[in-house]
């Protein structure tokens, strides 16, 4: 394996002064989807917010394609986000939120309008740009938010349960279909369940968060 | 976000409605027909006796269109620094998790229940006899008001906020400072706008502070108004200021609900209180903030305390005990006691008559669905301001052919329009948190309509119906605008007499009116501490009904 896109060393997991688990050691390749499998409240979603930056990491360090971002703020370190819901900035129209992550990355008006219409392309949505983003259907609302996810091209991103607020067809059909851009766009992917079923169908590798760190 | 399931009580539906219930409108409509409707005619027919090219002439007078831009430039400056101050507290107050949040909130809102004159008191006592008047006191001390404007209605929907939105934009390479400006902002902006309205129209009509802080330079179309008709007995004119300031007024607060429509609602599920931030530094500047907010609150009544118990010669009791006499040269203005007197009275009976009409308004807004009409009428004193009411009250009764001055009737009638609003807006989400379904199982059981609605209603009817009495009467008691106009000058309110007392000279005037403030202060916060304390329980209690 070359330099892995995400390096995760020692890390422990913890919410207001107390860690839950330590030691936790994990890495992934480029393009690669790892799932990580765990009961509600287990800790999960702290795992994603102190790779985000979102939370303060106690222990252990956080290496993003090579540069330790343990300390970094949230927004120079390559990790990306993505809820259990889809969190669009409700005063924006589709295609700005999509473009949101482009301009921050310096990105001109242009060249990020002409991006954000391929990923609206790629996404079948097209023609969607100037909807109002409380017009979409849960699973539009999903996919505009990947979108907007992906485009900056952050080398890693965590998906929290992105699926777990729709029925069960259109989220057999979007794992599958984000399983495919997540590949597509070589970023390196965690995704956190409770579910073993959507896991194993999303992911390259599924592991127990318990079995990754230790008590404190 | 599909499928958010929202359980709005819209109408009041009672399956089992008591005929009178349909009739509750009448009372509040023709009171308010009669005593808001009739007056502002009255004024409109003065304003055009005054003929067209009378009219003309006065609206193309240099001189009031001066006051004008300069009352607007004021509240403009008194806004702005209402946000800057109050925006950070807003943040701190309402979403952060330690010690002392709940009196740092409650304390702030202390400044907007204190009488206006109060407020410039203190403040004018903050800065010593050295103060300088003029127009930056009167911006500080208008913002020093409506700070809790700004901070519990930004507060309140800011407290919505989970932070996961900021996540988003910092994960996708938004600054810290990036992140606030493109997603914390816009969506606090309607709140922003409704507050800014708010302040924008409180301190564009602001007439004590202007009065006891202001220069020449300094005014608002308001203290224009009293001028006009006390000084220069100039009605026509006064009607004329009164009307360009009722169209502003108007239009700003028509700009703000428009800005505050426009803006995305995203109605969030209330979120949990964050914990203090973990650096030091963030940790420092949310508890710097809440200090600070305090002292910026406290500083002013302290100073007012202060300057109720010290003379030129150090501490005294004198300014105390010379409360119910302040006879030597003084005869004119009548003892200090006796204003206290007045002011109670007229507060009993404002409380009185307005928890009645208010009552009565609620329930006829949440019976009938073509009650417009009223909300409006109910809503409209708050636009147009107290000197405005009490002009037209004064012309219409306040003169032959109707001359109800010797009655002591005006200022509760002219207090009571001022309150009703306020009694509405206490007594309507009472009403409205009430299951209607209670009524429906009580006519099952038998009880005739009145008997159901009583035993639906009843229990949070008597609650908030006392609440906004005492509300009412806490109104009337610091009004001043038009006890100014309306209260004759053998019988001063409490409000009227500080004014007077601070525009004598000698350390005399400055303590008693001091001592008059304190016990204003004294009387004001007892009556919203009961209410706060009465009516928390009993919304609890209602919502709980609702859901069992």
């Amino acid at each position: 394996m070359t330099e892995p896109r995400l390096d995760v060393q020692g890390l422990a997991l913890g919410y207001e002064g107390t860690v839950f688990l330590a030691g936790i050691d994990l890495q992934l390749a480029t393009g690669e989807i790892v799932a990580i499998l765990g009961p509600s409240g287990s800790g999960k979603s702290t795992l994603l917010a102190e790779l985000a930056g979102v939370l303060p990491v106690p222990q252990g360090r956080i290496i993003v394609d090579g540069r330790d971002v343990t300390r970094a703020p949230i927004h120079e370190r390559g990790v990306g986000l993505i809820f259990q819901e889809p969190l669009l900035f409700p005063h924006l129209d589709v295609a700005a939120n999509i473009a949101y992550g482009l301009r921050r990355h310096g990105w001109s008006r242009r060249e990020a309008d002409a991006r954000t219409q391929e990923l609206l392309d790629w996404l079948g949505l097209a023609g969607y740009g100037f909807r109002r983003t409380d017009e979409l259907s849960g699973g539009q609302a999903q996919r505009v938010a990947l979108a907007r996810a992906i485009a900056p091209g952050p080398a890693v991103l965590g998906l929290d349960e992105p699926f777990s607020a729709l029925d069960t067809e259109l989220r057999q059909r979007l794992v599958v279909e984000v399983a495919r851009m997540l590949r597509e766009a070589g970023i390196a992917a965690l995704h956190v369940t409770h579910d073993a079923q959507e896991a194993h169908a999303i992911a390259d590798r599924v592991i127990e968060l318990s079995s990754l760190g230790h008590a404190p | 976000m599909a499928g958010r399931v929202g359980n709005r009580h819209g109408a009041l539906i009672v399956p089992t409605a008591p005929v009178w219930l349909r009739w509750t409108w009448l009372l509040p409509a023709a009171f308010l027909g009669v005593f808001l409707v009739y007056p502002v005619i009255v004024l409109a027919v003065t304003v055009a006796d005054s003929g067209a090219e009378g009219m003309l002439g006065r609206l193309t007078e240099p001189a009031i269109w001066q006051v004008t831009g300069l009352a607007v430039v004021q509240a403009l400056a008194s806004t702005a620094v209402a946000l800057v101050v109050g925006l950070p507290l807003a943040n701190v107050a309402s979403r952060y998790r330690f010690r002392g949040r709940a009196l740092t909130q409650a304390m702030v809102t202390v400044p907007f229940v204190l009488p206006t004159v109060v407020v410039a008191l203190a403040i004018r006592s903050l800065f010593g006899s050295g103060a300088p008047q003029g127009f930056w006191i009167v911006v500080l001390a208008h913002a020093y008001v409506n700070l809790a404007v700004v901070a519990r209605i930004v507060g309140a929907q800011w407290a919505q906020h989970s932070g996961d939105y900021e996540s988003v934009a910092r994960t996708l390479g938004a600054t810290r400072w990036r992140a606030f400006v493109d997603v914390t902002l816009p969506s606090l902006r309607s709140a922003i706008a409704t507050s800014a309205a708010v302040v924008f129209v409180f301190s564009f009509t602001s007439l004590g502070i202007v009065l006891l802080l202001g220069d020449p330079m300094t005014r608002t179309l308001e203290s224009q108004i009293l001028r006009q008709t006390s000084v220069l007995l100039d009605f026509p004119g006064a009607a004329v200021t009164a009307v360009i300031q009722l169209v502003i007024v108007t239009l700003v607060l028509l700009l703000g609900a428009m800005a505050a429509r426009r803006a995305p609602t995203r109605r969030g599920k209330p979120v949990a209180l964050r914990p203090l931030p973990a650096a030091f530094i963030g940790r420092f500047a949310v508890i710097a903030t809440a200090v600070a907010g305090l002292a910026i609150v406290l500083a002013p009544v302290v100073a007012l305390v202060v300057a109720s118990l010290r003379g030129s010669r150090g501490w005294t009791v004198g300014w105390w005990s010379s409360l119910g006499s302040i006879d030597a040269g003084t005869t004119r203005l009548g003892s200090p006691g006796a204003a206290i007197g007045i002011s109670l009275t007229y507060a009993v009976v404002t409380a009185i008559i307005a928890a009645i009409i208010g009552t009565l308004a609620a329930m006829a807004v949440l019976t009938t669905g073509r009650s417009r009409i009223l909300v409006i009428l109910a809503i409209v004193p708050l636009g147009v301001s107290a000197a405005t009411l009490g002009l037209g009250t004064l012309l219409a009764f306040g003169r032959p052919p109707v001359d109800l001055r010797a009655t002591g009737l005006l200022i509760p009638l002219a207090h009571s329009l001022v309150a009703i609003p306020l009694v509405v807006a206490v007594v309507a989400p009472g009403l409205r948190s009430t299951d209607a379904r209670l009524a429906a199982v009580a006519a099952t059981l038998g009880a005739r309509p009145s008997r159901a609605f009583w035993t639906a209603y009843g229990p949070v009817l008597r609650i908030v119906v006392v609440a906004s009495a005492a509300l009412a009467g806490a109104v009337s008691l610091g009004e001043f605008g038009a006890a100014a106009f309306l209260g004759r000058a053998t019988s001063p309110t409490v409000p009227v007499q500080i004014v007077r007392l601070l525009s004598r000279p000698g350390e005399q005037s400055l303590g008693v009116a001091a001592v008059l403030a304190v016990v204003l202060v004294v009387i004001t916060l007892v009556v919203v501490l009961l209410v706060d304390r009465w009516g928390a329980p009993a919304r609890r209690t209602t919502r709980q009904e609702a859901i069992a």
